[in-house]
């Protein structure tokens, strides 16, 4: 069996997926689109909130309605879809391994967009293995996208932006939130409008606090909540735990990308410049595995790196390269800077080392 | 967190064994992975990691970036030996751990 | 419980399906995945840990933790929180490692 080829093959159809996506199969290149679910949008499906800070040419629209657009723009082109598909990993000679779960057949592409999104990291605590405790992004995909309550009373660990709008959420379909447990001084959400609902609705917000214990046979049935030398027990059947997000690297590890540290990013991220190009020639990237940001920069990402592999391929001239790249990235300064200028901090930083990743030829012990 | 919670959910290891290698002198995820199979269940290290990595700058004072990743090895998530094993002539060989060390020889430099 | 009527999306569970869990039926809806199905049973506990035989159940839903395998027709470790509920699909939960050393397997 002949290895198949592609132009491009971008992984995950996420929101920067789809919008590579876009600017790639709208110039002529021949397009792989794959992700692991059968339905495209990445997390924006289960997102039923109003997105703040979309690109300029966007009206306010909830994450599902944005998943439904970029699906829609892209009904014009034929591009090869391969949804419920996964990538399994890299061969040595460069092609990549993909299963539609009966086999698994080999791709070559010429450029690879590698837009994995990011993974919600985990809290410990005594017994936080048992069912009933779950990623503040489950209990949000349980809800808006299986239509299942969760549980009937709930806690929170973390207090995000992310865990506001969760929470809020929530409370609208039913679930009573006990409260919500943050061990820093201070709530960690920046968006102060929402916490301030958040409040309204008689959410207690626990500052200083953490989860001491969940006890419960079968399934979490009581939490023991500590702040400061108090400590109490809540009835509660689910724990939605909010310890942020990193962006996902076995793909970038298994290609043998470099990757540097930024906190303000999600921890490691994949080294790459401001063509948002990896220091593996064929490989770009974009959305949260470049760093964790908003909706709206993850389409902005996404778009850069789909120019920048049209101008790799000459599907686009370079006047027009140029002007795009500007342009998007004006876009993209003023979405970072509005909505969490640290991002974007960090993101100039981490394209400034460029050249000096901090892990590099990571295969080689 | 007391030293009984778990830390990795698929080999059940516990904070106080991650504490006890880290003691003996493990630095890395993979360090630690070596010596207490922390993040060699079904999930390979996707939950663990970053705990494991707060464990490491908690118990060392190593900061984050000095921490670096576990390795990530094909395949990147489950998949059934009977479909991994199809059309598996006409494949190029995939990295192998003899690729992740460096050779003099033939022997591990 | 299902959310019959969805704040923002509406009523939107229609299709009903019937799946078993210990060869008991249950309500499904054809949006659901395996593990949100049994969860909206209340059925939360899907397997037992390999050493200390703890319950595990559905942890992060995007089929990176493993945590929510079960055995589904008859197929040992499946996600069952990337796995679409189907008509008479019969799951059993992940208690045990499944038999792999006996003469039947050629060992």
């Amino acid at each position: 069996m002949n290895a198949v080829e592609t132009d491009v093959l971008i992984i995950g159809a996420g929101p920067a997926g789809l919008a590579a996506a876009f600017e790639t199969a709208s110039r002529g290149l021949q397009v792989t689109l794959v992700d692991e679910s059968k339905s495209m949008g990445g997390q924006l499906v289960q997102q039923t909130q109003v997105l703040s800070s979309l690109p300029s040419i966007y009206q306010p629209m909830c994450g599902f309605e944005l998943a439904a657009h970029l699906s829609r723009q892209l009904e014009d082109f034929e591009i090869r879809y391969l949804l419920g598909h996964r990538v399994i990993g890299f061969y040595k000679d460069g092609s990549v391994g993909i299963t539609d779960e009966k086999n698994v057949f080999p791709l070559r592409a010429k450029k690879t967009i590698v837009a994995t999104g990011a993974s919600e990291n985990a809290i410990a605590f005594p017994k936080w293995t048992l069912p009933g405790v779950m990623t503040i992004g489950a209990a949000q995909t349980l809800m808006n996208r299986n239509f299942v309550q969760p549980g009937k009373n709930a806690v929170i660990v973390g207090s995000s932006d992310f865990a506001m709008d969760v929470a809020l959420q929530l409370s609208k379909v039913g679930v009573r939130i006990r409260g919500i447990v943050e061990k820093n001084t201070g709530v960690k959400a920046n968006g102060t409008e929402k916490v301030e609902q958040v409040r309204k609705i008689g959410i207690p917000i626990l500052l200083n606090s953490s989860i001491k214990e969940a006890r419960g046979i079968g399934a979490v049935s009581e939490v023991d909540i500590q702040q400061g030398e108090d400590i109490w027990t809540e009835k509660v059947d689910l724990v939605c735990v909010d310890g942020g997000r990193s962006p996902i690297l076995d793909i970038f590890y298994q290609l043998g990308c470099s990757f540097g540290h930024q906190e303000e990013l999600g921890g490691w991220v994949p080294q790459y410049n401001n063509d948002f190009q990896t220091d593996c020639e064929n490989v770009f990237l974009a959305g949260n595995a470049a760093g964790i940001s908003t909706q709206g920069a993850l389409l902005v990402t996404g778009m850069l790196a789909g120019i920048n592999v049209c101008a790799a391929l000459g599907a686009i001239s370079k006047e027009a390269v140029e002007e795009g790249k500007q342009s998007l990235w004006k876009e993209l300064e003023s979405i970072e800077t509005r909505s969490n200028l640290k991002v974007w901090q960090a993101r100039n930083q981490h394209i400034e080392k460029f050249a000096h990743p901090v892990l590099k030829d990571q295969f080689i012990s | 967190m007391d030293k009984s919670t778990i830390i990795c959910r698929c080999e059940e290891i516990s904070l106080e064994e991650i504490v006890e290698v880290i003691a003996n002198g493990a630095r890395t995820f993979d360090d630690i992975k070596r010596l207490t199979r922390c993040g060699m269940g079904p999930c390979q290290s996707k939950i663990c990691n970053c705990l494991v990595a707060g464990v490491i700058h908690e118990q060392t004072g190593m900061e984050f970036h000095q921490i670096p990743l576990p390795r990530m090895r094909m395949p990147i998530s489950p998949i059934k030996l009977e479909t991994l094993a199809t059309n598996s002539t006409t494949f190029s060989s995939v990295k192998s751990v003899l690729d992740e060390v460096e050779l003099e020889d033939g022997k591990v430099k | 419980m299902h959310i019959k009527h969805h704040p923002v999306l509406g009523e939107q569970l229609q299709k009903t399906i019937t799946i078993y869990f210990n060869d008991l039926p249950y309500t499904a809806y054809e949006q659901q995945t395996v593990a949100a199905a049994l969860m909206a049973n209340g059925i939360k506990r899907l397997g037992s840990s390999r050493n200390l035989v703890q319950p595990r159940g559905l942890f992060c839903t995007k089929g990176r933790c493993c945590s929510c395998y079960a055995t589904i027709n008859g197929e040992d470790h499946v996600r069952t929180c990337q796995t679409m509920v189907e008509d008479g699909m019969k799951i059993y939960p992940n208690d045990e490692d499944p038999e792999v050393r006996g003469e039947c397997c050629g060992d």
